[in-house]
């Protein structure tokens, strides 16, 4: 069998990035035009830097998400405020040095969730909560400190707290991009593992990976992209950052290495685009530009993504239940047809309007519009491309009830008994033919 | 609220003075740790419920919300209502809470549509609306008597200035008007600048202003000079009232619907089946952590309230099984982390230890040059010692505590090896095998254990007086040989291990 390589979702899927590129690049003349940004070089740098910073939280809250630890990245992000502070306070303000500092005390929040979880019968959200208030009031407590000690240099420590764009220079891209560059080739190189730890961990450990390891590994990755994040997001919504576009591209596709390019493009979008805004309107905070940038993305793709979103699963209920109300009016009139006499029965309104329930006219109406019904004097009846439906119908019922009674003794293959499809869909078509002469048997 | 407040002065002016009441209140020490320790009551009863329930975290989502509510329900009083902006008005606080409640549905909306997990959800929620009340602090940071600071650590420390004034005797009240002989007017030609002429000029117009015209409390008028008689005055920070409020409710609450309380945390389907309305209840619960997130927002602000709903209750947890101790516990848990917290922001841990020694200490071991005074946030600190405490109660809690958990450990670890030891002479003792299963020198071997081991465990049966040693064969006692019977008969029979 030749297995065709591109589907109709990877189509789409492939369409979207392309998209989702273009407009970004369309983004920079129209904000030009529109706005009359001008691209200095302070602005170059920013919306690069809040691209990759965007694209490497796109990649790693992929993992994030699907491992159900989304209130994880928000507990690790609260919980990097003191190591910033006290890097701040024992070195000095150097931006590597202050990641550092967020990232052990990132680390320290984790060990103190699992030893919480390992030696109480406290739960997980609520170990996440005290490490994220813990933490986060022992930085809080730190930068008042801070922020009393006379000239200090500590001004734009708490931008930390809610990010800012403005801050970020050209030294700060160039090691964004090397940590991101490390971080992505470590998921390149485990990227089956990482695969299977994430969708299947039992399975994972079966088979001899040593999975403890590839979570620590995991975790590492996660910590270091919120690290990344915290000048751009601020502590408190890097969270945001962190899933908002892992979650958009859920809602596109069902495949992981599509999923994390979405989520890439997704994040580099409302990275660049939040920090150019931000940059540009002086009393606007980063992080919460660049959150709502994201979210608007989250939005569109809940409601119109191919398939999952609201309004397709919405189409797809009422035509769902338009084709279940149509097939039960049929049936009812056949049923009654046969009982009173044989096909060209008419039926009297008020019966089957009595017998049926609300959803009943809806099925009429759409059956007099396809011209498998009249209606005449206060009856209906069965045009002759109605009959036939029917009895094709009825007989595939019966057909059912055949499979239902003798399938064990027929030896066929056992399937999900689902009544609305038609049996020589499901059953191989010997096996239908045996179900035909069982019918026949059964009726004489 | 005024007349609550009224009502509670005069019961307190039973018991002490006017001016006692004032200076009490005056300090910032007495007003923060009293607010600290309403807010922790209110806080730790209603998250005890939450944490059993496992929600812990939708405190979170609605305390950031809550933010949102405040901003926008702010900017529409003064925007659009045209009154005065005060976060601790009742209808601010109210609008506010609804935006708390609407997140819980919000977020139960996202979650059941399917699309995505409920942590997800949370965790989309609650960033996007924080954001977004963030934004609006920027922007109108001018109508809103708000700024990032306030919304992050809240201002416990200067509440003590934020007082309603109550007055009880020389009370009057002083309208000023452009009339009276006080009056402060000044006059301002309106179209001189326009026309380009002299205010002398006689086609100038004039306006009046009044510099101090308006309505004067007894307080503000005592303080303007307008009065000689001093008036009776008693001060009393707003917070107080709003916190006290909100604790008053929730132990309201917890004591009228103890038993619903009870019933819909630990069997929900049980309590719909007997006609509760888990529905209403819990939604109740949620209209509450909202109006107390509300309520201590100007406080402690909007994140670190987090902690008063979270952490009491686990440290409780730990330290009790009984739902009606854990709601004593967390409680007193929570109000010693705000009375401690105070002396935190001030540098004194717990009056064991000073923080500016420990700088000193840093500064020498590292060679730094750190500022030895210690002045910190005081809502901070006071999460800080609340932290403090459950760490404590983590280590040394009777039950479920580090320090207890590794003693019962070590107990069961040491029974297991005596049963295995019993069992294993009871097997061999008296049979063919028995001296080489049962050889002193050799029985290590059997278990893989080390001959120190085997050696610690022979002495303390023998301690026991359940076995003995007879020519290098170790053998069970009379006394040991009953307790591998009883042993059997309870122990294994009751887990159904030998029929």
């Amino acid at each position: 069998m030749k297995r065709r390589r591109f589907s109709d979702e990877d189509k789409r899927v492939w369409m979207t990035i392309g998209v989702i590129l273009l407009l970004g690049i369309i983004f920079i003349p129209f904000s030009q035009i529109v706005w009359g940004v001008n691209y200095t070089y302070t602005v170059r740098v920013v919306a690069i830097g809040g691209s990759i910073l965007g694209i490497i939280s796109g990649v790693l809250g992929c993992f994030a998400v699907l491992r159900h630890e989304s209130l994880m990245g928000d507990a690790l992000s609260h919980a990097a405020l003191p190591g910033v502070a006290i890097a701040f306070l024992l070195v000095g303000r150097e931006l590597s040095v202050l990641l550092v500092g967020a990232g052990i005390a990132s680390w320290l929040g984790v060990r103190f969730i699992t030893s919480i979880l390992n030696t109480t019968r406290i739960k997980q959200d609520t170990a996440m909560g005290i490490v994220l208030a813990g933490w986060f009031a022992a930085g809080i407590a730190l930068l008042a400190y801070i922020q009393s000690i006379p000239d200090a240099s500590q001004a734009g420590l708490d931008k930390f707290i809610f990010g800012q764009a403005a801050a970020i220079i050209e030294s700060d891209v160039y090691l964004v991009s090397g940590v991101g560059l490390f971080a992505f080739i470590v998921v390149a190189l485990f990227w089956k593992e990482f695969k299977l730890v994430t969708f299947d961990p039992e399975f994972a450990t079966a088979n001899g990976f040593r999975v403890g390891f590839l979570n620590t590994l995991l975790s590492t990755l996660i910590v270091i992209a919120i690290v990344l994040g915290l000048q751009l997001a601020g502590v408190i919504l890097m969270v945001g950052m962190l899933i908002a576009p892992a979650i958009s591209a859920r809602q596109w596709t069902h495949k992981l290495d599509q999923m994390v390019i979405l989520s890439a493009v997704f994040g580099a979008f409302s990275g660049g685009v939040g920090a150019v805004i931000s940059a540009i309107e002086r009393d606007i905070p980063t992080g919460p530009m660049i959150i709502v940038v994201a979210f608007s993305i989250v939005i569109i793709s809940i409601g119109f993504a191919p398939g999952r979103g609201l309004i397709w699963t919405g189409l797809r209920q009422r035509a769902d239940s338009r084709r279940f109300a149509t097939q039960n009016a049929l049936r009812d009139m056949y049923k009654y047809a046969m009982a009173h006499g044989g096909i060209t029965t008419t039926v009297p309104d008020e019966f089957i309007k009595g017998i049926g329930n609300a959803s009943v006219l809806m099925g009429l109406k759409q059956l007099e519009q396809d011209d498998h019904v009249n209606y005449r004097y206060g009856h209906w009846s069965l045009t002759k491309t109605g009959a036939k439906m029917a009895q094709a119908d009825a007989h595939n019922l019966r057909l059912w009830d055949m499979y239902r009674m003798y399938a064990d003794e027929l030896g066929l293959p056992i399937l999900r008994e689902d009544r609305q499809l038609d049996i020589r869909d499901v059953l191989p078509s010997e096996a239908v033919t045996l179900l035909e002469q069982k019918l026949e048997e059964v009726s004489v | 609220m005024m007349a609550l407040e009224r009502f509670i002065i005069e019961i307190l002016l039973n018991f002490a003075g006017r001016e006692e009441i004032n200076a009490f209140f005056r300090s910032p020490q007495n007003t923060a740790t009293l607010i600290g320790c309403m807010i922790a009551i209110s806080g730790a009863l209603l998250g005890t419920f939450l944490l059993l329930r496992g929600m812990s975290l939708t405190s979170d989502a609605i305390s950031h919300t809550v933010l949102l509510g405040i901003v926008v329900a702010f900017l529409l009083m003064t925007t659009v209502f045209g009154l005065e902006g005060d976060t601790s008005s009742p209808l601010l606080i109210l609008g506010a809470s609804l935006a708390g409640v609407a997140t819980v549905v919000l977020t139960e909306v996202l979650y059941k549509s399917g699309l995505v997990r409920q942590d997800a959800a949370l965790g989309l929620a609650f960033p996007l609306l924080f954001a977004i009340a963030v934004i609006l602090v920027s922007r109108f940071a001018d109508n809103v008597h708000l700024d990032e600071d306030a919304v992050l650590v809240g201002e416990i420390g200067i509440a003590w200035a934020n007082t309603n004034s109550h007055c009880f005797d020389n009370c009057e009240i002083i309208t000023m008007t452009p009339d009276s002989p006080d009056a402060e007017v000044s006059r301002q030609c309106t179209n001189c600048r326009e026309l380009g002429i002299n205010p002398r000029d006689e086609n100038a117009e004039f306006e009046e202003t009044c510099g101090n015209c308006g309505e004067y409390t007894p307080a503000k008028a005592w303080q303007a000079g307008l009065i000689d008689e001093e008036p009776l005055l008693v001060f009393i920070p707003k917070s107080i009232t709003v916190t006290g409020v909100m604790a008053l409710l929730t132990i309201g609450f917890v004591v009228l619907f103890y038993k619903e309380l009870k019933l819909t945390t630990f069997d929900s389907a049980l309590a719909k089946a007997l006609g509760f309305r888990p529905g209403v209840i819990n939604y109740t619960l949620m209209v509450l952590v909202s109006l107390v997130a509300v309520g201590a927002f100007d406080a402690v602000g909007s994140i670190l309230v987090i902690a008063f709903f979270i952490i009491p209750p686990a440290a409780a947890y730990l330290l009790t099984d009984r739902l009606s101790l854990m709601l004593i516990f967390s409680p007193i848990i929570g109000g010693l982390g705000a009375f401690f917290g105070y002396d935190l922001a001030r540098g004194n841990f717990l009056g064991i230890f000073q923080i500016s020694d420990g700088i000193a200490l840093i500064n020498r071991v590292f060679g730094l040059d750190l500022l030895e005074k210690w002045d910190s946030s005081i809502s901070a600190s006071m999460v800080l010692m609340i932290f403090v405490f459950f760490v404590l109660s983590w280590i040394l809690s009777p039950k479920y505590g580090l320090i207890s958990t590794v003693i019962r450990r070590a107990n069961q670890r040491r029974h297991f090896d005596d049963q295995v030891v019993m069992a294993h002479i009871h097997n061999h003792q008296y049979t063919d095998v028995q001296s080489q299963e049962l050889e002193v020198a050799t029985l290590h071997k059997h278990f893989h254990w080390t001959p120190q081991k085997m050696r610690r465990v022979l002495a303390r049966l023998r301690a026991l007086n359940w076995i003995q040693m007879m020519n290098g064969i170790v053998q069970l006692t009379e006394r040991g040989d009953e307790q591998v019977h009883t042993f059997r008969d309870t122990t294994l029979s009751a887990n159904n291990i030998i029929e």
